[in-house]
């Protein structure tokens, strides 16, 4: 059941990733520009933009996940506002001390914060700490948030009823039927709690070589592999959180029966947590060193996680719509874009995530391309449904606005354009991550300036969606009930 | 045709083919649609589908993996081994071993059509060691690791001079730091 301490949580997280995403889409433009040569920042400022970009970025939609995640477990179970209040607060005091870190102390390592850049400091000496301060505030928060959603999905189904292990069986009709959201969900927080744990150990590794003054060194290669494994794993769980809501709301939205769980659901989901958690791998295809079993790993099990999500989820949504008579609106618009910008990133990941391939893809701006793709044009999307659902909930009416074909076209084209220009950069062996590109290079400035020509349309649709949600959003909190 | 060309026609290609099955999906499902009907026997079309897809990627799978850098030119014995070690921000290579408190920096060359080692360490922080073609055209890359020697083999086709990037963000210098070596 929700309450109006749910509705008033969720809306100040709705404020707040927005205003965030809004800044951080600004840091993003800022950045493109510099790299067209079309302003002139210092290399630091530019690298600490880009630290707290990647970083605000991954933050956010992880936290939108979540938070979406917790609103709609309470029609199904017993929910905590005050974990979620808790968890709201203490991500604000995180991203503050990170931007802080970021901002003033000028910290650059890069979100990933690649051992053992972080110790060499070429910013102030308060950067490194606060700023790995910062992400263990957030881990541990997260961890404990993920952890109480967990447990209180326990309380009313079992762990196997969790995972759905009653619908493997294609004869028997299951006596206590999991719904889908309650599966997605349980497998993605699981898949969160397994990287955030990691997360933990990174960081109490790196607080042991800092506070320790030389007493104790890491490995690079296996702090390359947790960073990853936790890095990746985060930003492919934010997107699973997405289609849970995708899966809750969508059909009941568009005036379609709700979706069931059936045994190559269940089967799909308990598969997928499996392929997501080995294919971080991916990102250590350029350390010969790393055992070529482990490369061979991560080439197969990025393959091997497109099945399920192509079979099981893009292939629901196709049959939930195809020749169907279906109430469009803003939120299964979203929605339904958002699948399509999420398999056309995935192709792009694909691609990135044969070894042959990414032996001349890895680390340019194919990279960015794929990501931007699959977050910019499919999880941001998922979210951005959600908030208009629950906006309508806020306000009490059943009445889905229309999905303006002006701000659809704003969201294609500067969307679609701004990664274009990636990928056309990748292709043509721009590298990721430069402040500005040599001259044998610079193809990369006219693609950067048209990348942030596009990404400045992207944001003026977001500012429009910003302004639309802000009146429900805001209308909330001076609700009585 | 080279592999970044090919990738891009592939990738913009797939894209197109799923905007318009997606744009077909959704015209089907307008109020003004008439004699549509929703899609029969959905379990079949899955297993279709299943069987299709995973055939594909199984024959890319089989069809690239040999073509991975673990496996190229291993067993041939290199006709000239170039020792790099990475630093904030500049490459160091030599004909030799190079210690991290001797800073070396010799001319390069290395012979074309014949395998060359590279062998790459970092004596700071992780580094990329990508090799451009005169054209500005990724050539092959490994990356600089502390305390790892990363064994890069590659046989160049063509003469000319080379450029070395670093691809993996370093800090400030990063976009700085670039060496170069002559194939003859």
């Amino acid at each position: 059941m929700t309450t109006l301490s749910l509705k008033k949580t969720t809306s100040a997280w709705i404020i707040t990733i927005l205003v965030l995403f809004i800044i951080a889409i600004s840091f993003g433009i800022t950045m493109r520009f510099n790299q067209g040569r079309d302003i002139n920042l210092n290399p630091d400022t530019f690298y600490s933009i880009m630290t707290v970009h990647g970083v605000t970025m991954i933050g956010i939609w992880s936290c939108a996940g979540m938070m979406a995640v917790n609103y709609l477990l309470s029609r199904y179970v017993k929910t905590s506002v005050k974990l979620n209040v808790f968890a709201y607060a203490f991500t604000v005091v995180g991203v503050l001390m990170i931007w802080a870190s970021t901002l003033i102390g000028k910290f650059h390592a890069g979100w990933t914060f690649l051992y053992p850049l972080p110790f060499r400091v070429a910013w102030a000496k308060w950067g490194t700490p606060l700023f790995l301060w910062g992400l263990t505030l957030l881990a541990v928060v997260w961890l404990v948030w993920a952890i109480g959603m967990v447990a209180q999905i326990l309380r009313n189904y079992s762990l196997s009823e969790s995972l759905a292990f009653q619908h493997l069986s294609r004869t028997k009709t299951p006596a206590k039927e999991t719904p889908p959201f309650i599966l997605i969900s349980f497998v993605s927080l699981i898949g969160i709690i397994i990287c955030l744990v990691t997360a933990a150990i990174l960081m109490a590794l790196l607080f042991a070589e800092y506070y320790s003054n030389g007493g104790f060194v890491n490995d690079p290669l296996l702090v390359k592999n947790l960073t990853y494994f936790f890095g990746h794993t985060i930003a492919n769980e934010a997107l699973y959180l997405g289609l849970a809501t995708l899966y809750e709301i969508m059909p009941e939205v568009s005036g379609r029966p709700k979706f069931k769980t059936t045994w190559y659901v269940a089967l799909g989901w308990q598969l997928s947590l499996f392929f997501i958690l080995t294919a971080f791998f991916h990102h250590l295809y350029m350390d010969f060193v790393q055992p070529i079993s482990f490369q061979i790993i991560g080439q197969m099990a990025s393959y091997l996680a497109s099945i399920p999500s192509a079979v099981v989820t893009v292939l629901s949504v196709i049959f939930l719509v195809f020749g169907n008579k279906i109430k469009w609106n803003i939120v299964n618009g979203l929605f339904f874009l958002g699948v399509t910008g999420w398999i056309i990133g995935g192709i792009g990941a694909l691609i990135d995530a044969t070894i042959s391939n990414n032996i001349v893809l890895h680390n340019t701006l194919w990279v960015p391309a794929h990501f931007h793709t699959y977050n910019a044009m499919g999880n941001v999307l998922f979210s951005l449904a959600f908030f208009f659902w629950v906006g309508n909930e806020f306000v009490d009416s059943k009445d889905y606005s229309k999905f303006n074909k002006l701000l659809l076209a704003l969201l294609i084209i500067g969307g679609f354009g701004f990664v274009i220009m990636f990928y056309i950069g990748g292709a043509n062996s721009i590298p990721r991550r430069y402040s500005v590109y040599p001259k044998e290079l610079n193809l990369g400035d006219i693609l950067a300036t048209l990348g942030g020509a596009f990404a400045s349309v992207y944001l003026l649709a977001i500012l429009w969606i910003f302004i639309d949600l802000m009146k429900k959003c805001i209308k909330v909190f001076s609700s009585a009930r | 045709m080279k592999v970044q060309l090919f990738v891009l026609i592939l990738f913009f290609s797939s894209a197109s083919v799923i905007a318009l099955i997606a744009y077909y999906v959704f015209r089907s499902s307008q109020p003004t649609t008439t004699n549509k009907e929703s899609v029969k026997d959905p379990i079949k079309k899955r297993g279709i589908f299943l069987f299709i897809w995973f055939f594909i990627l199984a024959v890319i799978f089989s069809v690239t993996l040999p073509k991975s850098p673990y496996y190229i030119f291993t067993d041939e014995t290199p006709n000239q081994v170039v020792y790099v070690a990475a630093r904030q921000f500049f490459f160091m290579l030599a004909n030799e071993p190079i210690e991290p408190n001797v800073p070396k920096m010799e001319k390069i060359e290395v012979p074309v059509n014949k395998t060359v080692e590279f062998r790459v360490t970092s004596f700071d922080v992780n580094h990329g060691f990508a090799i451009y073609n005169e054209r500005s055209e990724l050539v092959t890359q490994t990356q600089a690791m502390p305390g790892y020697v990363n064994k890069l083999r590659w046989k160049f086709k063509e003469p000319g001079n080379y450029k070395i990037f670093c691809l993996e963000y370093c800090g400030a210098g990063h976009q700085l730091m670039q060496s170069s070596f002559v194939v003859k």
